[in-house]
């Protein structure tokens, strides 16, 4: 059975370990004739050419600071997360540009490489392994460390200057790469008095601006950095690296996750156009592992990084590997996994584990909810979501190369420091020898986190030593390999006093990960007199992995269905109705959201027969006391109101969805617009269109023929997706925007449903069940 | 086995098996990486390149099929960035990760070649391409502001 140790946590994200501003230790150096500074100690690091693959630094002497300003008066701001669509890369070095004061036509971003922030003692990553090597930029401590650095690189340039003109600091002024003499207009660019600046000695760091002085963050939207290499094909992700003397390897894992390899015919392909090899990964064969006082910061497990029974063929080229490794003659044992005859199997087990109330964990629990269900009007419902992959636009791939001392791994991964440790763990090489080369990514969505396929491609790759090797899943093996989005599924029970509202409500949860987000966190608590909310681990050899907001995805559905039904049972309008269950709620972002979107959506007006408007809010990411009780002022709150059309043959549209949002503060709009229609779009296709199906432990679906990810002229696309800024509360948080908008839009998509055809559909996907 | 082809205005030699489909000649052979590896099945136009003027999804052509004709890559659109369709991108910043926006802009210099004012309905048929990211709403946007600017 699949457990999960180690679960993407928000605790994670924002940060575990405090690090005080004070904290920082900042150091500047020369560095090829300009400026290098950052918050470890700089040292030489070998570069290569090249920054359209972002990993590769500047050849010639290169320092590791977060930021270098060169004589040319270019800026490079190195970060350590990779960019997956997201704008994280653009956003770290707007943040820096915020108090450095450059130009930011003249910025360029780069990846910090994770053996480097090793070597210099994790300074990269005090606050927490994923705060600092995957997510979002506007963690508080990433914000800190990132406006620090800038503000005392500024501060030396200005110094510097003032040296240079023997005049008083105050009369300096640095502004877009520029330093000005204010009394005699006398200027120099930075990267004139960088070198200087390198041998500046303050006698403290220079305190931040308030954010009422920023001038760049929260103002006019920036372009992603990467845009100009997107328009011509220029950007490297990792299918598109190419290695001197590389070969080409496509593999395939045992169809049942977990299950063993029982036998393979080499013979039957070893004469075919270029083939090389047969590798056999054995997950019993044992590996290296990590060298001793070694440890992972998001730790290795089986189920999320740990090798499964597969085959790989190696050839001169992906192509001839492919044809041949489609010949191979090879036998599976499906394991465990195997007792999962089909889908209806699954379910069914599911649904039980679900109403199973004399199991799970008891998340939550105000008053007697046993009691109160006993009388009023009852509402009841079952909800179930489905397995779904990501669909990673990419499919699954690397490139590595293993020789007796050194690993090196070009990767599109959402994670280079997980990277790094998988790789050291497969190959005993201590994790300061394994040069991780991050590439673009096409699509992360939590698939690129943990590292099964860095396990994979180095495993291939550790059996061809001194040979690199890149491998590539077919698409087909991609699907099939997923770590998919958790399977869920809840009964919810409550019953209505006489002014409509919950008076008591009893949600029974079963999950392949146990997560409450959403549901037992859920602030409408506040106004429920008697609220439980349980759930229970239900898991088949099927492995789950985070996608873009883990279960928060199913149980907002859940939750916000069963609202709209019970206030649709209570004939109360269901934005009242809501503001009713906030009304004790001290996080004003929440109805402000929701009225944001009802008077933008125009909700409550009067549509055409067959049209109907639905409503729903959720929260990503939320903090909890340590009794599980909801934290305002935390995570992002999504409120979305979805208009559907039914025809009178039952062919349904969506010609608008509205987003409103409070993340507290925002440092780029267009980028959160980006993600707010990106999540809308994900969040509706996952709800209305995937499922996977099992046949004997295995994932029958492949490929676009059998999997329905939502395309350009897929009839439910939204036709218009409208997003409002004006329920940002301004509070003083920078909350994520990525995951959030994939929670609301599917019940209110179901809502609207229900309002334009009487029925609600409390099964994903929507569309199996509409008809 | 040799052979040529014609991409982007060059006559290039390939030594591979000819019923190798063109998208891993263009990657493998020819380093030419913009072209990307979606599906492989025909479906989410990720491999999209020009062949005389035509849109057409490289993971599903034989080689052999394009000699003699007229490819045009991503990379071979133009030599700053300056087709319309890539100005228009540039301007509506549609790309998220970007993986499927070279196969999205070879459809739109498809769709425009013989369609030069689409319509949203013309656009979602012509294109009907995967973008996980969901930036299909700027992607029409894009097609249209590209129309203007031919």
């Amino acid at each position: 059975m699949t457990k999960h140790r180690t679960d993407f946590t928000p605790d994670q994200a924002q940060g575990v370990v405090r690090l005080g501003r004070r904290e920082f230790i900042i150091s500047a150096a020369a560095a090829g004739g300009g400026l290098a500074i950052g918050i470890a100690p700089l040292q030489p690091a070998s570069g290569a050419t090249g920054n359209k693959l972002p990993s590769i630094q500047s050849s010639g002497a290169e320092f590791t600071g977060l930021v270098s300003i060169a004589p040319d008066n270019t800026v490079t701001i190195r970060t350590t997360k990779c960019e997956i669509g997201n704008g994280v890369h653009t956003g770290m070095a707007m943040i820096v540009t915020e108090e450095l004061g450059c130009d930011w036509n003249l910025v360029r971003g780069e990846y910090m490489p994770p053996n480097r922030n090793l070597k210099d003692g994790n300074l990269y990553s005090k606050t927490g392994a994923l705060a600092y090597f995957s997510g979002r930029s506007t963690g508080k401590e990433m914000m800190e460390q990132l406006l620090q650095v800038g503000a005392s690189a500024r501060e030396r340039l200005r110094v510097a200057a003032a040296q240079k003109w023997d005049a008083p600091l105050d009369q300096v002024k640095a502004e877009k790469s520029m330093l000005v003499h204010v009394p005699t207009g006398k200027t120099a660019t930075y990267g004139e008095v960088a070198a200087a600046a390198a041998a500046v000695k303050l006698d403290k760091e220079p305190e931040l601006k308030p954010q009422a002085q920023w001038t760049f963050l929260g103002k006019a939207s920036q372009r992603r950095m990467n845009l100009p290499l997107l328009l011509d094909g220029s950007a490297v992700f990792g299918l598109d690296v190419q290695v001197p003397g590389m070969v080409y390897a496509t593999v395939r894992h045992v169809p049942a996750h977990g299950g063993k390899l029982k036998s393979h015919n080499f013979d039957a392909i070893r004469t075919m156009p270029g083939v090389k090899a047969v590798i056999v990964i054995d997950p019993n064969e044992g590996k290296r592992g990590l060298p001793d006082r070694v440890t992972a910061p998001m730790g290795l497990t089986a189920t999320t990084n740990g090798p499964q029974a597969a085959v790989a063929v190696i050839a001169d080229h992906f192509w001839q590997a492919k044809v041949a490794l489609d010949m191979l003659p090879v036998e599976w044992d499906a394991g465990e996994g195997g007792k999962w005859a089909d889908t209806k199997a699954v379910y069914a087990a599911l649904a039980d584990a679900a109403k199973d109330t004399t199991k799970g964990n008891v998340l939550r629990t105000r008053g007697d909810v046993d009691e109160g269900l006993k009388s009023g009007r009852r509402v009841e419902m079952e909800f179930m979501t489905p397995y779904q992959d990501h669909f990673v636009m990419e499919p699954l791939n690397g490139t590595a190369l293993v020789t007796a001392d050194r690993v090196d791994v070009w990767m599109s991964t959402q994670h280079a420091q997980q990277a790094m440790y998988v790789a050291a763990d497969e190959t005993g090489i201590h994790p300061e020898n394994v040069h991780v080369h991050a590439t673009y990514v096409g699509v992360g969505c939590g698939r690129r986190i943990y590292g099964d396929d860095v396990r994979t491609v180095v495993a291939i790759a550790k059996k061809m030593q001194g040979t690199p090797v890149k491998v590539i899943w077919t698409r087909e093996e991609t699907t099939r390999q997923g770590r998919y989005r958790d399977i869920a599924a809840a009964k919810i029970t409550a019953t209505l006093g006489d002014d409509g509202m919950p008076k008591a409500v009893d949600i029974n949860q079963a999950a392949s990960r146990p997560i409450g987000r959403n549901l037992s966190d859920s602030p409408y608590q506040l106004a429920i007199p008697a609220f439980r909310a349980r759930t229970k681990p239900f898991n088949t050899n099927i492995m789950t992995g985070p996608f873009r907001g883990p279960v928060y995805t199913s149980n907002c559905f859940f939750l916000e269905t069963f609202i709209n039904a019970c206030a649709e049972e209570a004939k109360i309008d269901p934005v009242e109705y809501r503001r009713r269950l906030l009304a004790q709620w001290p996080d004003k972002g929440w109805v402000k959201a929701l009225d944001e979107v009802a008077q933008k959506a125009n909700w409550g007006q009067s549509l055409p027969r067959g049209t109907a408007q639905g409503v729903a809010i959720g929260n990503w990411a939320m903090a909890t006391s340590t009794d599980g009780a909801p934290v305002p002022n935390s995570g992002s709150t999504v409120a979305a109101i979805v208009t559907v059309e039914v025809s009178r043959r039952g062919n349904v549209a969506i010609p608008r969805v509205d987003i409103a949002f409070d993340l507290g503060r925002i440092i780029n709009p267009d980028a959160v617009r980006a993600q707010m229609e990106g999540g809308v779009i994900l969040g509706l296709s996952s709800a209305l269109n995937e499922e996977l199906n099992v046949a004997n432990g295995a994932i029958v679906e492949g490929n676009l023929d059998g999997y329905r990810a939502m395309r350009q002229a897929d009839p439910l696309l939204p036709q218009e997706i409208h997003v409002h800024f004006g329920g940002n509360s301004g509070h003083d948080r920078f909350s994520e925007a990525g995951e959030p908008p994939m929670g609301p839009p599917p019940a209110a998509f179901a809502h609207a449903y229900f309002r334009a055809t009487g029925k609600w559909v409390t099964r994903q996907p929507f569309t199996k069940h509409m008809a | 086995m040799a052979f040529e082809l014609k991409v982007n205005g060059k006559t290039v030699s390939v030594d591979a098996d000819p019923q190798t489909p063109l998208l891993w000649v263009l990657r493998d052979h020819l380093a030419m990486t913009g072209t990307k590896y979606g599906c492989g099945i025909n479906q989410c136009g990720a491999c999209t390149v020009t062949i005389d003027g035509q849109s057409a999804r490289s993971c599903n052509i034989p080689a052999a099929q394009a000699v003699g004709k007229s490819i045009v890559t991503i990379e071979g659109l133009s030599p700053d960035r300056t087709h319309a369709v890539q100005k228009a991108w540039a301007e509506l910043d549609v790309p998220q990760c970007g993986f499927c926006q070279s196969g999205q802009i070879m459809a739109a210099v498809g769709l425009l070649s013989k369609n030069p004012k689409p319509s949203d309905a013309d656009i979602d048929q012509a294109m009907n391409n995967l973008c996980r990211c969901g930036t299909y709403l700027k992607i029409r946007a894009a097609v249209k502001r590209a129309a203007e600017l031919v």
